[in-house]
This record gives structure tokens, C-alpha cells and sequence, in this order.
């Protein structure tokens, strides 16, 4: 078997397990959720299916299923089905660039040279905004296309958020863009190579925390979940949704909080490499999906301890605060790269 | 906005505080009683559908059909048909008592003169068929094993044992854990 061939195969099992991962992944997510919503309010959550209640998701994914698919008669039917799609396929495709062990060195697998990575895209960050951009459009279209007020106002809510807060990630990005010399995840995790205090996050802190927060817009979770804020719009561009269609923007909500995860520990924290050099015997993948779950909790703790912004608030927060220290973050980065290095 | 709110803003203070408060609630024991596995302690006074009570002595109710709960009961659903017993006392005949009526006001014991009828920790009521509200002498009398410890205490021995059930040791479950 020659090596491009090898490199095919691989490449094809990469492209199945990956999302067949995540997808297991997720179903236990919305599981520790449920459960940790529970435990941040001093409840014990679901406990009846399966131990500890762990088999939950199953369980709401047949609950749903089962479910009656109502589609309003006046609403524009076929942007109505597309929607949901619209949010569900960027997801994933942003974890094809995402390097979860090391790409172009010795790694070998049945004597075949094994990248981490399923394409080792040069301006994979890029992607990852584009993308990002292009899922905006799934919460708009679904909220316009339900012909419902509550759905237009929570689909216009997710476009305007997501303008103020694409541009304060966007610049944040640069900063790392910058110290690593490349667009390319693979090239930024190699940039982050050695102990952690070689990682992103401590030369970067102020763009680092503006990222985060502006993810916490994007994922569209508390406490910038104005785009579905039960108390004011129901359920936002959701209302309409009904059964396994608005599944798909649960599920869909939750590989996003995955992907961001991932984005986040590859920009900031190192990606799949491991705190301390000594510790490299543990492979990558695995210490990949530590930070992962790690970001993951911390969004969930995030998400059950922060209320709601005004409306006005997320403004000003995304365009009197996040912009301009992101602008400044990126100009100090500019200056140190250039002088230093 | 000073400066030490810029500091205290920047350093997310407020929401690491708030964090910390969420993060406790974590970790501390859980509130939750999961109800049909484990019950919570009726209060003392818990007014519960009624039962009555029987004599030791006799192994009847103690009821001596004097109309007092059927008259002063708000929602009148108690219905009584007295008779004399061979040896001359006052005897319910019938004794029903509608509990999709019942509001569990408790009347009925407060003004019973020989304690027969007491409120009960039973609140578990539910039930598939409207008609198992409608209890009668013999439904009342079974119900006793639920009656409060202390007045349970008092027929202790009388009540039949088919109908108590196999944890009668006064009141079952724990308060709060």
C-alpha cells in the first residue's frame, strides 16, 4: 500500500470517528448539564435512567423523536427545514482543522506516517470566523422564517449580538495570530510548544478573556442568551421549533459549546499539548479532551451563576468595552512581536 | 465609575464571587428528597384523610354516632346512620366520608368528644378510581395504622393485623435526611 493511499485511508476514518466522538460527546453533555444545573443550585438533577441518570439524553432524543413535526402554516417553509442545518454543519466542520495530537512528525501508525489533523488548513483560523459567521445565519433565518414576532425578535437579537461580538473576537484572534506567525491551528499549537508558561493565555491574558467572553455570545449561553431569553420571547427563534427539528438546534448548540471549547484550549491553553513537558508520555488526543471537558464546565458554571445582560448592556459591553481593548490588545501585540522578535 | 470599580470590573471580581457562591452549592449536600424513595416527616398536627379510631377493649370504633363531625364539618361530607347496640349504646350503623369533599380542616377531630375520628399522616391520596375516595366504616378503621404515633399508641394492639402495614413502626421516612 503506498503512503498517499495510507494517507486516505486514514483520512476517511478520521473524517467518521471524529464526529461520531463528538456526537457521543455531546449526548453526555447535555446529560452534565442537566445534572450540574442541578448541583450549581443545590439539586441533584436527573437520577432515574440509567446509573446516576446518565443515559438522560437518550432518553429526551426518543422523547423527541416521538414528537409531532409542526411546521406553521405561513411560514416560509423551506428556509424553515434549512435552518436548523445551517447551524448544525458549521460545527462540525470546524473541528476538521482542529490538530488533536502532533501533525508532521515522527507519529506513525502501522508504519504509515499519521497527521493528528484532518486538514492541516493554512488559514484555519479564518475558517473558524467564517464558519462561526455562517452559523449566525441558521438563528436569523430560523427566527425569520417561523413568521412569528417572538422568533423575528430573537433571530434579529442573535444577528446584532453577533456583529458586536465577531469583531472583538476577530481582533482578540489577531493577537494570537501574530505570536504565532501563522493562521493555521497546527502552526499555533506548535508555537505553544514546552511547559505551560509557554502557552497563549499568559502573553495574551486581556485578548484571551475578551475570546471567552465573546464565545459566550457566540455560543449564545447565559449570560448573553438574549437570543432565546424565556422571560421576554419565549423561546426566542426557537418558539416555532417543535420535535427533532429543534433537537438539532439543542444538539447543535451543544457541539458548538465543544468546538469552542476546543478552540479555546488550542488558541490559549496549548491544544493537545500537555502542561509539562514530562508529562508527554499521556497522548495528545486525550489531553485535548481534558481541556475540552474542562471548558466545557467552566461555560456550564459560567452559564448557571451569571444572569442575563440587558440588552443595552451586551451592547456597550461589546462595543465601549471588548472593542477598544481589543484593538489596544492587538496594537501592544503588534508592537512586542515587532520589536522583540 | 472610578477607578477601583474599573480594577474591581476588569478583575471580574464580582463574578468570580458570585462563582464561588455557585461553585459551594456544587460541592455541599444536596436539598433534594426524592420523593417516592424517601419521604419527608409529616409535622405532628399534619391533617391527613381521617380514620377511626378503635376501643382496645371491644376492637370497634370508638365513634358513639353523636352527629357532631357531620354537623359542624364545612363541606358536610360526613354522612352517620346511627343504631342502638343490644346493650343499649350509640353506634355508627354506617359511617362515610367523601373525600373529594373533605378539605382537611380538621373540624371533625377537634369537636369528636370521645377522640374516634382523628386526622391521619396519610397524604397520599392519588388514586386511579374516584370511588376509593369514598371511604366508609371499614375503609376509616383501616386507615387508623396511619393515625399520629401518640394517638396510634392508644389502640395499639386493637387494630387488626391484616390491614397494617409491614413498616407500622410509627412514622416511616426522615425529615431532610
Amino acid at each position: 500500500m503506498s503512503d498517499p493511499i495510507a494517507q486516505l485511508i486514514f483520512l476517511i476514518i478520521k473524517a467518521i470517528l471524529m464526529p461520531v466522538l463528538i456526537v457521543m460527546m455531546v449526548a453526555f453533555i447535555i446529560f452534565f448539564e442537566r445534572k450540574f444545573a442541578g448541583f450549581f443550585q443545590g439539586r441533584v438533577g436527573p437520577t432515574y435512567l440509567g446509573p446516576w441518570g446518565s443515559f438522560q439524553s437518550f432518553g429526551d432524543i426518543f422523547k423527541l423523536l416521538s414528537k409531532e413535526d409542526l411546521i406553521p402554516a405561513k411560514s416560509d417553509k423551506a428556509v424553515f427545514r434549512l435552518a436548523p442545518y445551517i447551524i448544525f454543519i458549521p460545527a462540525f466542520l470546524v473541528m476538521a482543522v482542529m490538530p488533536f495530537g502532533p501533525v508532521g512528525g515522527q507519529a506513525n501508525l502501522f508504519g504509515y506516517r499519521f497527521d493528528y489533523v484532518i486538514a492541516n488548513f493554512d488559514a484555519g483560523l479564518v475558517l473558524f470566523l467564517a464558519l462561526g459567521a455562517i452559523a449566525v445565519y441558521g438563528v436569523v433565518l430560523a427566527g425569520w422564517s417561523s413568521n412569528s414576532n417572538f422568533s423575528l425578535l430573537g433571530g434579529l437579537r442573535a444577528g446584532a449580538q453577533m456583529i458586536s461580538y465577531e469583531l472583538a473576537m476577530g481582533f482578540s484572534v489577531v493577537g494570537v495570530m501574530l505570536m504565532a506567525n501563522s493562521m493555521s491551528f497546527v502552526d499555533i499549537v506548535n508555537g505553544q510548544a514546552g511547559d505551560f508558561w509557554h502557552w497563549y493565555f499568559i502573553p495574551q491574558v486581556v485578548g484571551g478573556l475578551i475570546f471567552f467572553v465573546a464565545t459566550l455570545a457566540e455560543l449564545n449561553r447565559t449570560p448573553f442568551d438574549l437570543a432565546e431569553a424565556e422571560q421576554e420571547l419565549v423561546a426566542g427563534y426557537l418558539t416555532e421549533y417543535s420535535g427533532m427539528r429543534w433537537g438539532i438546534f439543542m444538539f447543535a448548540e451543544y457541539v458548538n459549546l465543544v468546538v469552542i471549547s476546543g478552540i479555546v484550549s488550542t488558541l490559549y491553553f496549548g491544544g493537545w499539548r500537555a502542561p509539562l513537558e514530562v508529562l508527554d508520555f499521556i497522548p495528545g488526543p486525550i489531553w485535548l479532551f481534558i481541556k475540552i471537558c474542562a471548558f466545557v464546565f467552566l461555560y456550564m458554571w459560567v452559564r448557571w451563576t451569571i444572569f442575563r445582560y440587558r440588552y443595552n448592556q451586551l451592547m456597550s459591553i461589546g462595543w465601549k468595552v471588548l472593542l477598544p481593548l481589543s484593538i489596544l490588545n492587538l496594537a501592544v501585540t503588534a508592537i512586542v512581536v515587532s520589536v522583540a522578535g | 465609575m472610578g477607578l477601583k470599580d474599573v480594577v474591581k470590573k476588569a478583575a471580574f471580581v464580582d463574578i468570580l464571587r458570585g462563582m464561588s457562591v455557585t461553585g459551594t452549592y456544587f460541592v455541599v449536600d444536596k436539598v433534594t428528597v426524592e420523593y417516592p424513595k424517601e419521604k419527608l416527616q409529616t409535622y405532628p398536627r399534619f391533617r391527613g384523610a381521617q380514620a377511626l379510631l378503635t376501643d382496645p377493649a371491644t376492637g370497634d370504633t370508638k365513634c358513639v354516632a353523636c352527629m357532631l363531625c357531620a354537623t359542624i364539618c364545612p363541606s358536610q361530607c360526613i354522612s352517620i346512620v346511627g343504631e342502638q347496640t343490644p346493650d343499649g349504646r350509640s353506634h355508627p350503623a354506617t359511617f362515610d366520608l367523601d373525600l373529594t369533599r373533605c378539605i382537611f380542616c380538621g373540624f371533625c377531630e377537634e369537636v369528636c368528644p370521645v377522640a374516634a375520628i382523628v386526622m391521619t399522616r396519610q397524604y397520599e391520596l392519588a388514586t386511579y378510581d374516584k370511588n376509593d375516595c369514598l371511604l366508609d366504616k371499614e375503609k376509616l378503621i383501616a386507615n387508623q395504622v396511619n393515625a399520629h404515633k401518640e394517638l396510634y399508641a392508644l389502640t395499639e394492639g386493637a387494630a387488626p393485623a391484616a390491614v397494617r402495614p409491614a413498616s407500622a413502626d410509627g412514622n416511616a421516612g426522615s425529615h431532610g435526611r
